[in-house]
């Protein structure tokens, strides 16, 4: 890594040092070889200089080898001289006693190739060999007179004869020979005239004449005796010795040639020096050169020559073989094994070269290399190093632009809050109906709907900064879905759609009291049915909703997004953000009282093609064919995915039937269920909350449903209904009349699901004839045993109907006094929806069905639009309706139905009176109109109640809206929301300038200085003189000094306080104890303070504990202006 | 520093502080309440705050340092801690009383006293930012100008 940060730094530097470390290296290596080069240049040198030397010297003792003969020729010599002492010899003398010496020494003597005995007068013996014979050749003078042979030496015969080799006798035929004319030679000459013995080389007897070294002595001047040897075996020796490429050449002085080994020359000696002439083939002299031969031991004289195409060195010197005085010249090739190295050196000098010019190459090209990838991997850094800077900048900038755009969008808030608060001034001061209110409010709701624009533009970023959280609280899940499918009635029934809540199997009912972010699940809910109200232009609306147990199929089918790769990636990359993500999802689920609720919004509106089912979901995105005329931002599907999200749920677009319009929106949550029994607590509020509501208009599906013990949580199977259908079908029969199918289809099946037997009847023009029917059915099946009838239904409506809660009533039990009628309904509900055609043609109906009834209860329940009301205001003038009949408001579900449906014997409804008022119409049909005085207060007492009961949801709900903002209904909604906002600020405005409790007193009862000096504030902003104790006691002590006083004073009572605020836990006295001693305290004077618990408990049992103590209404801390004066509001209404 | 660009810092401090869910709505109110017959409501309110926290925090350390700890004791302080946090709007000490309060019915004491630590925490937090908060006030009102009203839809 450093290596090749270095090699890319500075290329150059590093290409120039290991050219100088290669450069080093290769002069370091070849230096070295250059001197194993020299030294073994030297040695070969050396060497072959041996080698030249010991070759001279053998050649040199080669010719020592031959020169012993001379001695011997002088030894034979003696011994012939002295057996032939004589100096005249005759032949006969020469056979007999020269002959055999000399055959002696020639047989013993060694390489003797011929011996011969020459006598003054030319007689001659000699023996010699000729190829592979031994010849005698001898001149013979025995013919002729010795003295005349003497004279005449000319005239010896000369013969040739074979000889004996074993004892030198001649045999054979003597032949005639050619004479050899010895004596007049001038080596006899020589050597007759010298003592010493004298060599020469002569031409030798035989046939061939080989030369011959010849060594002869003189027999004191008498005779010659000569020994000879061939040339020729000198001349093999040499030629076996290995020259090593050079070649030898030797000549007796006096210019004989003896070995002629160098080609191409003639060797001629002159004196001390020999010529080597140098002759072309044909013989021709070319040149010629001398030498000066100079013995051996001198320094050795060698001359440097070319003969032929190469260098030969020359080396010549003397020598004497076998007597005679010759000159040898050794020609060897010049520098020949020296060449050799030096060739071979410059070979391997030339592949070192190579070899190293081959890795400096490589080197090069594998540093090259590495530059080049390194400067890649640079290049490559740098720009990831600018890659991740550019996107942490973007992350940066898109950073800031969200906390910009939140911040903007509060302020854009804050001055939006400031506008309507002025539009809402400016309206007080308006002129009520001019033009000016009319824009004024006009321009209320451009506000509203731009804040509820930013609200939804604040959610998204709000969720996208992961900022928001679930608020989990109590709250009652079926009423929550009946006001808001009561919100969006108005909204859908001014379209024509016809919105509806759809309890399902009920399953809603039974886990209403639910704890979660009520807040959020209004969101999400209003947010898909405002959706659903807005894209549907007729049909209806429905919201259906179950609970089921949260399975492990349907966690994997919401957290399907989240499976198992996230769990993976969680292990692995420790993102904590999805682990904790994960980890709350999954805790929801494992709660054992979480419970998955499963809301469907379903419209028959236009649909959202397929394609575009995923992409709806995404923020900013509005499918454009749908939305034609429509506005909105396109936020509120992604706020509610990412809300659903956040509760552990998941939307999504349920696949309608080919055929089906509309849209279906499913999405699930996980809420946990309350354990405590919803029915207690819910009478308990219901009773303190206030005293207007009637017993009848209890809420409670939840008293319907609790009977059946087996209530399983969502099953479609009709197990459901308390009791089984075909028992059923005998208690009472419902004739529903309902305009919307959807409603009319809903009411049915829920009904049926609780085992009623509902007739339905989808046209007004045909009610008369379904009423019909069941009137045939009956009378033909009451007509006989009616009295039996009678008598069993009093037994009924004693046992059933009159306190008897539904919870304790068991399908046995029910069973049997209603087989006995055999299937004969004993009741019979009428629902009609008065919108669904002329009400006097319906009362006109009605009461001719009730007529022919015998004893048989009939209750007709009659539906009426809050908005045009259509029986008050035209029938009622005319017609009277039955004293048992109920009018209530559409819509038509949830809590009304339900008390519908408690209308029915079997679930509690009242018959006693119903019975009584039938007969008696049944026995006299005219005094049937006549109770007038009991008929429209009982109308209007439900009707009063139906609009109280209505009013105070929306308030509650508006309340509930302002006070927590966040639940931000999408822009879409406004009117409705505009609505209940400009009620409450109307309250507000009201309270606030008037100072509601100017001129009262109260008396603030608390420990704590700050919450004492924050109520005291708050209180005397209301108007009110207030006076504050630190506890208990001293409240006491001032409430009874303050009644002690008003006695003193005499006269009647003036209380003390109006009210007092109580905190329930101080030092010294607590609120209880203080309360229940103020309590006794009043009796005596007869007087009643209203006390006001404080607490900063939220729970019901410290509510019910203060209710205990005697107190009249409970507050939780911290106090609040409206919950304040809604209590005092109500403890005045309660004292009136 | 100018007027204007204090009254801005002050907004936003405040927003910071809402937006961090140190005070919630109850602050707002107080400082509704707050009108020319008592300019200093808030501040004697916070104040007030201040020292009855303080004694209770102290209370509740040494009611935690004792062998035998009452549960019941720490209990009610804890609760009087929580109903004058929630009083002025101070969120988060609000919240931790509320986890302080299921511990002390475990009666477990290590919990307790990691809570009492947390209460501690938060209650220091906030009053430090609470005590920024009026010395921006105060140095407005010392430079001339009108503390601004906070509309704001929380």
């Amino acid at each position: 890594m450093k290596l090749s940060r270095l090699i890319v730094a500075r290329p150059n530097f590093v290409f120039i040092s290991l050219a100088l470390l290669i450069l080093l290296l290769s002069s370091l290596v070849i230096s070295c070889w250059y001197k194993i080069t020299r030294r073994i240049e030297d040695n070969v040198d050396l060497n072959t200089q041996n080698l030249y030397s010991g070759l001279l010297s053998e050649i040199e003792s080669i010719a020592n080898l031959v020169h012993s003969l001379n001695s011997s020729a002088t030894k034979l010599t003696g011994l012939l001289s002295w057996s032939i002492n004589q100096s005249e010899i005759s032949f006969n003398e020469i056979e007999t006693k020269v002959a055999p010496i000399l055959f002696q020494a020639f047989s013993t003597i060694p390489y003797i190739s011929q011996i011969s005995y020459v006598g003054l007068d030319g007689l001659l013996f000699s023996y010699y060999i000729d190829g592979n014979q031994t010849l005698s050749i001898y001149a013979n003078s025995s013919f002729s007179s010795n003295s005349s042979s003497v004279k005449e030496g000319k005239k010896n015969v000369w013969y040739k004869q074979q000889v004996d080799n074993n004892s030198g006798k001649l045999y054979g035929e003597a032949v005639r020979s050619h004479s050899l004319d010895v004596v007049n030679t001038s080596w006899f000459q020589t050597t007759l005239n010298d003592s010493k013995a004298y060599s020469s080389v002569e031409k030798g007897w035989n046939s061939a004449g080989d030369p011959l070294f010849l060594n002869s002595a003189s027999i004191h001047g008498r005779g010659v005796v000569s020994l000879a040897f061939p040339v020729k075996r000198l001349t093999d020796i040499y030629a076996g010795i290995d020259l090593y490429g050079g070649s030898l050449s030797l000549a007796t002085k006096d210019g004989k040639m003896l070995v002629d080994g160098i080609p191409n020359t003639k060797l001629i000696s002159v004196n001390n020096s020999i010529a080597l002439q140098f002759t072309k083939p044909d013989g021709e002299v070319v040149y010629a050169q001398n030498f000066t031969c100079t013995p051996r031991n001198d320094t050795s004289a060698t001359y440097i020559m070319d003969i032929g195409e190469k260098k030969y060195s020359v080396h010549c010197s003397p020598v004497e073989i076998s007597g005679v005085q010759s000159v040898y010249a050794l020609a060897l090739p010049h520098e020949g094994l020296v060449s050799l190295v030096h060739m071979n050196s410059k070979l391997s000098l030339i592949l070192l070269v190579v070899m190293i010019v081959m890795v400096i190459i490589s080197i090069f090209s594998f540093v090259l290399l590495m530059v080049r990838t390194a400067e890649r991997k640079m290049c490559l850094y740098a720009k990831l190093i600018k890659q991740m800077e550019a996107t942490q900048q973007a992350e940066r900038k898109s950073m800031n632009k969200s906390l910009a755009l939140a911040g903007a969008s509060h302020d854009i808030r804050a001055s939006l809050a400031g506008i309507t608060g002025l539009i809402d001034l400016c309206l007080t001061d308006a002129a009520p109906r001019s033009d000016f209110e009319a824009y004024l409010k006009q321009m209320r709701n451009c506000a509203q709907d731009l804040l509820g624009l930013l609200n939804s533009i604040l959610d998204t970023s709000k969720i996208e900064a992961g900022m928001m959280n679930l608020e989990e609280e109590e709250f009652n899940l079926a009423e929550l879905l009946e006001h808001l499918v009561d919100l969006y009635h108005p909204v859908g029934t001014k379209k024509g759609v016809d919105v509806v809540l759809d309890p399902c199997d009920g399953s809603v009912i039974k886990f209403s009291q639910v704890k979660g972010d009520r807040g959020k699940l209004m969101q999400i809910l209003s947010n898909v049915l405002s959706n659903a109200v807005k894209f549907t232009p007729e049909g209806h609306v429905s919201l259906r909703a179950w609970v089921q147990k949260p399975d492990i199929e349907s966690a994997i089918l919401a957290s399907g997004r989240n499976g198992l790769h996230k769990y993976l990636s969680c292990l692995f990359q420790n993102i904590n953000e999805a682990c904790s993500d994960m980890e709350v999802i999954t805790a929801v689920r494992q709660n054992p009282n979480s419970m998955e609720f499963v809301f469907e919004v379903d419209d028959t509106g236009k649909g959202i093609p397929k394609e575009k089912q995923q992409s709806v979901f995404e923020n900013f995105v509005q499918v454009k064919e749908t939305a034609t005329g429509q506005v909105g931002t396109g936020l509120g599907l992604g706020i509610v995915q990412s809300l659903v999200r956040l509760m552990g749920g998941e939307i999504g677009i349920v696949d309608k039937e080919i055929g089906e319009k509309g849209t279906c929106f499913r999405f699930n949550v996980f809420l946990t269920t309350m354990e405590t029994s919803p029915s207690t607590s819910e009478g308990e509020k219901e009773s303190q909350g206030g005293p207007m509501l009637g017993g009848t208009q209890q809420h409670s599906g939840l008293t319907i449903h609790s009977p059946s013990p087996r209530l399983t949580v969502r099953t479609s199977s009709p197990r459901l209904p308390i009791r089984s259908p075909s028992t059923k079908l005998e208690g009472s029969q419902v004739v529903l009349l309902i305009q919307s199918d959807e409603r009319r289809r809903i009411s049915q099946k829920f009904m049926e699901s609780l085992g009623i037997s509902v007739l339905v009847v989808d046209r007004w023009e045909s009610l008369p004839s379904a009423l019909k029917k069941i009137k045939s059915k009956l009378i033909s099946s009451h007509h006989s045993s009616r009295r039996l009838d009678l008598s069993s239904r009093s037994d009924i409506s004693s046992t059933s109907s009159k306190d008897m809660p539904l919870s304790a009533m068991d399908g046995a039990e029910h069973k049997l006094p209603l087989n006995k009628r055999r299937g004969a309904p004993n009741f019979i509900l009428l629902v009609i929806d008065a919108n669904a055609g002329p009400f006097s043609e319906f009362w006109r109906v009605v009461s001719e069905f009730r007529r022919g009834l015998h004893g048989i209860s009939c209750k007709v329940v009659w539906l009426d639009k809050p908005t045009s009301r259509s029986i008050n205001s035209i029938s009622l003038e005319k017609e009277r309706l039955d004293p048992d009949d109920e009018i209530l408001l559409q819509p038509f579900h949830g809590s009304r139905l339900y008390q519908v449906i408690k209308f029915l014997p079997e679930f509690g409804g009242t018959l006693s009176q119903g019975i009584s008022a039938n007969l008696e119409s049944s026995s006299a049909t005219k005094h049937s109109y006549t109770p007038r005085s009991r008929t429209p207060l009982h109308n209007e007492e439900i009707q009063e109640d139906a609009s109280s009961s209505d009013e105070r949801h929306r308030k509650k709900d508006f309340s509930s809206a302002t006070t927590h903002t966040h639940v931000r209904l999408n822009s879409k909604i406004s009117p409705i929301h505009q609505l209940g906002q400009t009620e409450m600020k109307k309250d507000g405005a009201e309270s606030s300038t008037k100072q509601p409790l100017s001129g009262q007193r109260i008396l603030i009862a608390e420990d704590s200085p700050l919450l004492g000096k924050l109520a005291t504030v708050i209180v005397r902003r209301l108007g009110a003189n207030v006076e504050h104790c630190k506890n208990g006691e001293e409240a006491l002590k001032l409430v009874c000094s303050g009644l002690k006083d008003q006695r003193n004073d005499g006269g009647h009572y003036v209380l003390p306080y109006d009210y007092i605020l109580m905190d329930c836990e101080m030092p010294i006295m607590n609120g209880y104890e203080a309360t229940r001693r103020i309590r006794n305290e009043e009796k005596r004077y007869g007087v009643h303070i209203p006390i006001i618990a404080l607490t900063a408990h939220t729970s019901g049992v410290e509510a019910s504990n203060t209710l205990q103590a005697g107190m009249d209404a409970h507050l939780c801390k911290p106090l609040n202006t409206e919950e304040l004066m809604e209590a005092i509001e109500n403890i005045h209404h309660k004292r009136m | 520093m100018e007027v204007g660009q204090m009254q801005g810092r002050l907004v936003d401090y405040t927003k910071s502080l809402f937006m961090e869910g140190f005070l919630d709505g109850q602050f707002l109110q107080l400082q509704q309440l707050q009108d020319e017959s008592n300019p200093d409501f808030v501040v004697e309110v916070v104040s007030l705050f201040f020292d009855d926290s303080e004694k209770l925090l102290n209370d509740l350390t040494m009611a935690l340092d004792q062998k035998n700890v009452d549960f019941k004791k720490v209990d009610a302080h804890v609760h009087q801690l929580k109903g004058s946090s929630s009083s002025i709007g101070a969120q988060r000490v609000k919240n931790a009383c509320i986890a302080f309060r299921n511990f002390c019915e475990e009666q477990n004491i290590e919990a307790c006293l990691g809570c009492l630590q947390q209460v501690k925490q938060e209650y220091y937090l906030v009053k430090n930012k609470l005590e920024t908060l009026f010395r921006l006030e105060r140095q407005i009102v010392a430079a001339g100008g009108s503390i601004p009203l906070m509309e704001m839809g929380f």
